[in-house]
């Protein structure tokens, strides 16, 4: 029994009303006997049927039990219908052997989006993540934003699997739709020169286009601080918008370059920004200081 | 007021539809499947058109504040093409019965063949069997006889009429479906079919019980704003508030959501502007304004 199995089993019977724990039951017994791909699809279309609507909702509790199951998962923004379908793929007897990415894809290819979801969710979970790699690729590469945060936040799949480009283009691509960066697992621990300039090269498109850089295309700048980098966040940190000097503070911190913090203007007048200079000074500017500029949570 | 347009082609409408949709106070849609103005040659073309009316449509609309539910069949101009149809018949399963469908449909008849009526049964079956809602399609030409078939083979397979919403009436036909128990539906085109006048002229004289106003709207001419425009000529001509209400509104909820697909609660709430669609009932993105400069982000 994987981990991440008992945990979401703990989650689900919490949450599932009797009916739908009946039925979840008899489900994963019957997949546990070796569901053909076009029946486990077709049951994952069914638990829509069967599991509540609407957000898992875990508790603090239930995300640590989560973390230490599988390190970088954070069920936070689960649906409860993601967990069953996840604890259904799970149920699977072959998803250590050869046969079984052939199956999932099956499972893939007849999804809707609720579906895609769930079974994108459900490559960390799955042994031997190296073969999903190119499947992981298309949920990267979709517009659905639900789809693309599925497969890049809250889960350890990308930064252990993806190779450099594909992480790459994740992580920009997660700026370009304004994905919530700060979720993707293991981020800090794979910047690179390459991205920072990736990043750079977009803000120097989006200041062309007259339009606001996003927060987040900082935080891929990291320890980077090349001149170029400086330069860029100098811009930010004189911007009339608080936001973006908040953001240069905290990126300047992460830059190592605490001279220009501390020459930082004495008659800043936002206190949010005076708070992000000291937190950047202090060292407290890890990817998850940047979870205060995502939309909605300000 | 708000509006349900219960058959229209989003596939082949752009952005500014949606926007105008969502801002005459369109909440909800039903995509059924059609064709796409010329014959397709390959399963794997329907597959992927079921796959993007659960898939990416959904996901469009949903950035408009708009639910899209859908139906899924086989058209009769398709069924024509008989062994096309027989492998279409075949993946029809894997996508009536995921969440959001609503109905099987549109199916029914175009110029009333035998193998029309094939692939007609079959659907009308699979309906039977999985006690789905259906949506049937009439013809432009003789529409009369095709609407007294598709009903006849209706009831003679026990369909329960109250299931069955028979589409694209006219004066000549609404009695006959009227009295055979089913749910009649007008699509109110600009220069063919319905118009609104006529429409108008129709609830003075029967009342709205069983009436479903639609806008058919597709890659044609047509107007995907049909059912607001038809509501407010209701109004202009002294039809009552609550009659409109029915055929535009309360009707087609209440014929669709006995596919038990429809959160009527949720739709009855004030609409919800999810970019992300991350939850059906999100809160996160709740009340702000849908970014319609950039809606969809590459
Ligand atoms: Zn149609």
């Amino acid at each position: 029994m994987l981990a991440t199995q008992t945990c979401l089993d703990d989650f689900l019977e919490r949450r599932m009303p009797d009916a739908g724990a009946g039925w979840l039951e008899k489900t994963v017994a019957e997949i546990g006997t070796g569901a053909s791909g076009q029946r486990l699809a077709a049951l994952l279309s069914m638990a829509s049927r069967h599991a509540p609507r609407g957000p898992l909702g875990p508790s603090a509790a239930e995300r640590d039990e989560a973390g230490r199951a599988l390190a970088g998962w954070d069920p936070e923004r689960w649906t409860t219908l993601d967990a069953v379908r996840v604890r259904m793929v799970l149920a699977h007897p072959a998803i250590h052997e050869a046969v079984f990415p052939d199956l999932l894809e099956e499972c893939f290819r007849y999804a809707d989006v609720g579906e895609l979801v769930a079974l994108y969710r459900c490559l960390g979970h799955l042994p031997d993540g190296r073969r999903f790699v190119w499947r992981a690729g298309e949920g990267c590469r979709t517009n659905m934003r639900s789809v693309f945060e599925a497969t890049a936040c809250d889960t350890p799949y990308p930064v252990s699997n993806f190779d450099d480009d594909a992480w790459h283009q994740l992580v920009i691509k997660a700026v370009f739709i304004e994905a919530p960066l700060w979720r993707v697992y293991g981020l800090d621990g794979r910047l690179s020169a390459e991205l920072a300039r990736m990043a750079l090269d977009l803000a120097d498109e989006r200041r062309s286009a007259g339009r606001r850089i996003p927060p987040d295309l900082l935080l891929c700048i990291g320890s980077h601080g090349s001149e170029r980098a400086l330069q860029a966040l100098a811009i930010e940190a004189a911007s009339n918008d608080a936001c973006a000097r908040r953001a240069a503070a905290l990126a300047l911190g992460r830059a190592g370059a605490t001279d220009r913090l501390r020459a930082w203007p004495q008659e800043e007048s936002d206190v949010a920004v005076r708070a992000a200079v000291k937190d950047a000074l202090d060292g407290r500017c890890d990817q998850i200081a940047f979870a205060v500029f995502e939309a909605g949570r300000d | 007021m708000r509006f349900f347009d219960p058959h229209i082609h989003m596939s082949s409408r752009t952005t500014d539809d949606y926007q105008a949709m969502a801002d005459a106070g369109i909440r909800a849609v039903i995509e059924p499947a059609f064709w796409l103005g010329q014959p397709r040659t390959h399963v794997g073309s329907f597959v992927d058109y079921f796959s993007s009316l659960v898939g990416w449509e959904r996901f469009r609309a949903s950035q408009f504040g708009i639910a899209h539910y859908c139906a899924m069949g086989l058209n009769a101009k398709e069924a024509n093409n008989d062994s096309l149809a027989r492998e279409v018949l075949e993946v029809l399963p894997r996508f009536a019965f995921k969440e959001g469908v609503v109905a099987i449909g549109e199916i029914g008849f175009d110029e009333i063949t035998p193998a029309e009526e094939r692939a007609y049964c079959a659907q009308v079956q699979i309906a039977l069997e999985n006690d789905m809602v259906i949506m049937v399609h009439s013809p432009h030409r003789d529409k009369k006889r095709g609407i007294l078939r598709s009903l006849e083979i209706a009831k003679e397979m026990n369909v329960p009429m109250a299931k069955l919403i028979m589409d694209h009436n006219n004066e000549e036909t609404i009695d006959d479906v009227l009295d055979s128990g089913a749910w009649a539906a007008f699509s109110i085109y600009p220069h063919t079919k319905m118009g609104s006048d006529r429409m108008v002229d129709l609830v003075l004289e029967y009342g709205a019980e069983r009436l479903i106003v639609d806008s058919s709207a597709d890659w044609g001419v047509s107007d995907p704003l049909s059912v607001p425009r038809t509501a407010r000529r209701m109004l202009e001509r002294g039809v009552p508030a609550e009659a409109v209400e029915l055929c535009t509104w309360k009707n087609a909820l209440d014929a669709y959501a006995q596919s038990g697909q429809i959160d009527v609660e949720a739709l009855e709430r004030s609409p919800v502007i999810d970019q992300r669609a991350l939850f059906e009932d999100n809160s996160v993105l709740r009340g702000q304004e849908p970014r319609i400069d950039d809606p969809v982000p590459n």
